[in-house]
């Protein structure tokens, strides 16, 4: 098929703004593995919980003052803030019994969270699909109109993986998380108290996909089921770039992002399976991810 | 000597014998099945037959899990394979009305070798890997071949599904196919049975516990892996065959992740290490979805409630209930 520059412009546009939420969903879930070796079904889940918290609070706020892009960065912020909290009390209530247990264990707890967070979500917010509507003009460009907001999101989203690189590279929070990644005992010996460790990753990696599923409200109605799409695609984002590669978490998400950009364009129902084929070619060619190196047992 | 005393007498007879407890919760669970029409109404022995198809996918499911040591979260694409398979022949000859019970048959056994195919390619690849990467490629060809059948709208009907499936005359009520179901399900789980008993079986439970020893035994880890693929794609296929029929119409929601969720939840709220847990997880499991659903529009949440709890506090399914019971009677009595 035949593509205007324009057009082809605003597909790479939505790919990349896709593939940076993309990234902040699965740099928590990937995260969380590393240090925990929790893999965590209901990470989308929570993220459209934080999609959900991010609309009532802009709605609230709407109410009160002029609607507009900096309205949205407090409810933003607030809805990182209580998907902090959630993940904590999650963390330290449910996920923290199940170290050390068998792997369909702990999906069977993650997946009991993803139906019950689900049917609270339709109890408080009912099934009709959300989205916040930003008063923001389309740029002309080519013939064509690209929405401006994908460069706050592939912005937001650049700065937020910025905040993490230096955070686990730069900080001493961070580089005991590293450690406790590959020796926990050894951490534990010199006194560092692994449990609120690892309630801190957990809770972090669920903020961080609070935070990006606000800042994506804008060009993306929510509801249910999509939390389903998400983390599929999101496993096939971390096996792709490799488990506990940040660096492969994020080329994998923005090729993928990309990839099912142009892909919704030729083949609308099977963008999807595009993203599996790839998943599928790289599971059988290299089984440890493009970026990743075999796991510790 | 007392009917319960008597009951608990053979089961204690079953234990000493280092027997699964598999085998009496079995029969007792058979004598249930044949007697379950006695409870009248016509929604009982829909429940029924929906245990026993689900029951007969999850015990499929469990030669991968219990027995092998591996989680497909991609099970239900054979599952959907085998309906679909059974349905694509039904439908044409059901509605030119001239159905009869041999071409019925028929149609359900062929869903079996177009599963045991689907399950020889992907297992072709799973089997290569274990542990987290096995369940992700699992699900990730299910997916696959969800899409596959969702948008292959001149052959399957994609999101619209095969509609106006029917049993032939003679397998029509609802209590005769019902039996027929059990005697399908009945005979199809003394098969599995006679597998996990074998030395195939033994050769997987040791596979299970110690792939390296296995290895060095000069076993084909892989062979052996891709088989028992094969086998479990089969009876799911067969499980399958029996669903449309029954459900009226088969839709791509059959292969899709969710639908592979299904399996794994009822192994383990059984009993996933027991031979006969899928099927007591199945009865919980169809049985809370049937009921509750009567009563809440919050089915997730009541069954994520159940999933949660027992994970927390039953990890080893309701069945390890019943056998550290029995093994705390046995040592109570000298």
């Amino acid at each position: 098929m035949s593509m205007d520059f324009g057009s082809f412009l605003i597909q790479l546009l939505s790919g990349l703004s896709r593939g940076m939420m993309l990234f902040l969903l699965s740099a928590g879930l990937s995260l969380i593995f590393g240090v925990m070796n929790i893999l965590n079904f209901a990470h989308a889940t929570l993220w459209l919980l934080g999609g959900y918290i991010t609309f009532s609070l802009y709605t609230a706020l709407a109410t009160q003052f002029e609607p507009s892009l900096l309205l949205l960065v407090p409810a933003v912020l607030g809805s990182t803030a209580i998907l902090f909290v959630v993940g904590w009390l999650l963390e330290r209530f449910l996920i923290r019994r199940m170290y050390g247990r068998e792997l369909p264990e702990q999906l069977l707890l993650t997946f009991a969270l993803i139906l019950i967070i689900g049917d609270l979500i339709k109890m408080i917010w009912g099934v009709q699909n959300r989205r916040i509507v930003l008063p923001i003009e389309a740029w002309p460009v080519f013939d064509s109109f690209i929405n401006p907001y994908l460069f706050v999101i592939i912005g937001s989203g650049a700065v937020v993986a910025t905040f993490l690189w230096w955070f686990l590279a730069r900080t001493r929070i961070g580089k005991i998380v590293r450690a406790a990644v590959y020796s926990r005992d050894m951490v534990s010996a010199l006194g560092i108290r692994i449990p609120t460790i690892y309630a801190m990753v957990f809770a972090l990696g669920v903020a961080i996909a609070g935070f990006s599923a606000g800042v994506f409200l804008p060009i993306i109605p929510i509801g249910l089921g999509l939390d389903m799409d998400l983390i599929i695609q999101c496993f096939a984002v971390v096996v792709i770039g490799g488990f506990g590669s940040i660096a492969g978490t994020l080329v994998a998400s923005l090729l993928v992002g990309i990839v099912y950009s142009f892909s919704v364009l030729i083949w609308p129902d099977g963008a999807l399976a595009v993203i599996f084929v790839i998943l599928v070619a790289v599971l059988i060619w290299r089984p440890y991810g493009l970026f990743g190196t075999e796991m510790r047992s | 000597m007392s009917q319960k005393s008597l009951l608990s007498a053979s089961l204690l007879a079953a234990a000493r014998d280092r027997l699964d407890i598999s085998i009496p919760v079995l029969l007792v669970l058979a004598v249930l099945f044949v007697l379950l029409p006695l409870i009248p109404g016509e929604f009982i022995l829909v429940v029924g037959t929906e245990i026993l198809i689900l029951g007969l996918f999850a015990l499929s499911f469990n030669l991968i899990h219990g027995f092998m040591g591996q989680i497909s979260f991609g099970h239900a694409a054979f599952f959907g394979l085998g309906a679909y398979t059974t349905a694509l022949i039904l439908q044409p000859l059901t509605a030119a009305g001239g159905l009869g019970t041999i071409t019925f048959l028929l149609a359900i056994l062929a869903a079996v070798p177009v599963s045991a195919l689907g399950a020889l390619v992907v297992g072709y690849f799973c089997v290569r890997l274990t542990g987290i990467y096995f369940a992700m490629l699992s699900m990730a060809f299910g997916e696959l071949i969800f899409y596959v059948v969702f948008s292959w709208y001149s052959f399957t009907k994609g999101d619209d599904g095969i509609q106006g499936l029917m049993p032939p005359p003679l397998l029509k009520s609802p209590v005769v196919y019902y039996y027929f179901t059990f005697v399908v399900v009945a005979l199809a789980a003394a098969l599995l049975w006679r597998i996990t008993r074998s030395p195939f079986g033994y050769t997987l439970r040791l596979l299970r516990d110690n792939p390296a020893r296995t290895a060095f035994l000069g076993i084909d880890v892989r062979r052996v892996m891709l088989v028992n693929f094969v086998l479990a794609g089969s009876f799911a296929g067969l499980a399958g065959a029996l669903w449309g029929p029954f459900a009226r119409s088969v839709s791509p929601t059959l292969l899709g992740w969710a639908q592979s969720g299904v399996p794994v939840f009822m192994s383990l709220i059984g009993g996933a290490g027991y031979f006969a847990g899928p099927l007591v997880g199945s009865i919980v499991y169809t049985g809370l979805n049937s009921y509750v659903t009567r009563f809440t529009i919050y089915w997730p949440l009541t069954i994520g409630l159940v999933i949660l709890a027992m994970v927390l506090f039953l990890p080893g399914g309701l069945l390890s209930v019943v056998d550290g019971w029995l093994k705390a009677k046995r040592r109570g009595e000298p």
